[in-house]
């Protein structure tokens, strides 16, 4: 089971092992300051919001369409920005670091 | 929507154009439609400004209400701090206590309802239900709901004709009064004591405050709760499924709101002569953010009129988007989750016996998205 490390935006990083689900559910479980998904995860309300780290970005992949256009009125975006809600943690993302992006 | 698939009453002004051009009020409203347009335009408080006391509801509230409503009606950056002053009383939700609280109402209203030969939804569920569970969010006693349920579904425009909003003003103005004298941690002490950029809030701004904290949570809620419990009475295999897949519960509930949007619409003020495309909207008149549309954009959801409980992703805008979003969403998920987790736990079977739609009919659509009565029977495990 893959292991993934949140960063909030006091600086502080939390591991979690044994991690299974999107990293939503993942850091909501595991209580991540700024994550909140309000909409149980269907891409509806982008209060999950994270950036994932530039050496991430190619094996997490892009987002698809949908979530494209919630993220294009976010603000503090950033080129690994993604709603966490969309990224199933599978066994190759094991290691995968994500920042969450600051509160509005 | 009883009995026959939901008809979307803008499917062919979608179609056919961005905006349908309408009138409410006796003056011309373009009605923005397509998903990606509202969402643009409800972000862009420039162009469509929410500064506009009595406007932003549509149709107009200057005969139902005496307060410009707050946060809702004033734009960034103003809203900003306006809004700061109420979400830690719209966070509560998500406390783990909070949630315990709504199972258990949600639970012994269920109960109860399985006890009787048959129920009225709208009156003797619905309405009970929302008000108790705004006691939760307000943090006041219990006790206060049974005020506020004799307001009916709709504060300001119930079925009766008559509005309770003068009652209403009446009603936040004493609770006021007494948090004035003797303040706790309740709403109402919270407005007395806030601080707005470094001063007191005025009595208007507080009654503005606590005037949409009762009239737009509430009839959203019970029609939403209704139009919930009429889909599992024509739809028993959605609990069979639901209990096969409890995690399910969260896309059903944001579908369910989805399908319902039990707000259709709200107003947006043009400040200067605006294309709105290719509708001209002069200086001081409306645009309409039509959520009901924008929720049915083929563009976006596959086949809209459906409802599917998976459906994911699901990027609907029930609860409006950007600055303005719902306040109540936390506490509008929470009720609806928790409903359909008790309806799985505590029955059986929910019989309809008799449902009266209730119909939204405005000059150029007619739209059904709730019911004046809806009699079921509801049977335990």
């Amino acid at each position: 089971m893959p292991r993934i490390t949140f960063i909030t935006s006091d600086g502080t990083a939390t591991v979690v092992e044994n991690a299974d689900g999107t990293v939503m559910e993942i850091a909501t479980e595991n209580s991540i300051a700024g994550i909140e998904g309000a909409c149980g995860g269907v891409c509806s309300c982008a209060t999950c919001h994270i950036h994932v780290q530039p050496e991430w970005i190619d094996r997490v992949g892009p987002p698809d369409e949908t979530e494209r256009d919630m993220l294009e009125f976010e603000e503090a975006t950033h080129p690994g920005s993604r709603l966490s809600c969309q990224i199933e943690l599978t066994p190759d993302l094991d290691g995968l670091t994500v920042e969450v992006a600051p509160l509005q | 929507m009883s009995q026959c698939p939901y008809h979307d009453p803008f499917k062919d002004a979608r179609e056919k154009s961005a905006v349908l051009p309408t009138q409410f009020d006796g003056d011309p409203v373009p009605m923005i439609l397509g998903l990606k347009d509202v969402r643009k335009a409800a972000r862009d408080f420039k162009t469509f400004s929410s500064n506009a006391p009595f406007r932003i509801p549509i149709p107009a509230e200057q005969d139902v209400r005496s307060v410009r409503q707050f946060p809702l009606e004033v734009d960034p950056p103003d809203h900003t701090d306006y809004r700061k002053i109420v979400e830690p009383f719209f966070k509560r939700p998500t406390q783990p206590e909070y949630i315990t609280r709504v199972e258990n109402l949600v639970g012994e209203l269920l109960t109860d309802a399985c006890q009787r030969d048959s129920i009225e939804i709208v009156r003797e569920f619905a309405i009970p239900l929302q008000s108790r569970a705004l006691t939760y969010l307000l943090n006041m006693p219990e006790s206060e709901a049974d005020v506020w349920i004799q307001w009916g579904t709709h504060v300001f425009r119930d079925q009766s004709g008559v509005s309770k909003g003068a009652e209403m003003e009446a009603y936040c103005n004493q609770l006021l009064d007494a948090a004035a004298a003797n303040p706790g941690d309740d709403f109402f002490s919270a407005l007395i004591q806030a601080e707005f950029q470094g001063r007191r809030l005025t009595r208007d701004e507080m009654l503005g405050f606590a005037n949409i904290t009762f009239a737009g949570g509430r009839d959203t809620i019970i029609n939403t709760v209704a139009v919930v419990i009429a889909y599992i009475a024509e739809h028993p295999e959605a609990l069979d499924a639901l209990r096969e897949n409890p995690k399910m519960v969260l896309t059903a509930t944001e579908e369910l709101i989805r399908f319902t949007t039990p707000l259709t619409h709200i107003g947006r003020v043009c400040p200067v002569d605006t294309d709105v495309h290719g509708e001209t909207v002069k200086a001081g008149n409306l645009v309409s953010l039509c959520w009901a549309s924008a929720n049915f954009d083929e563009s976006i959801f596959d086949a809209p009129e459906e409802v599917k409980l998976d459906r994911k992703p699901n990027p609907h805008i029930a609860f409006g988007n950007g600055a303005h979003n719902c306040l109540g969403a936390p506490h509008a998920r929470l009720l609806v989750r928790t409903l359909l987790r008790k309806l799985c736990e505590l029955t059986s079977s929910t019989q309809l016996i008799e449902a009266t739609p209730k119909v939204e009919k405005e000059a150029d659509y007619e739209r059904q998205n709730a019911y004046e009565s809806l009699t079921v029977q509801i049977s335990g495990p």
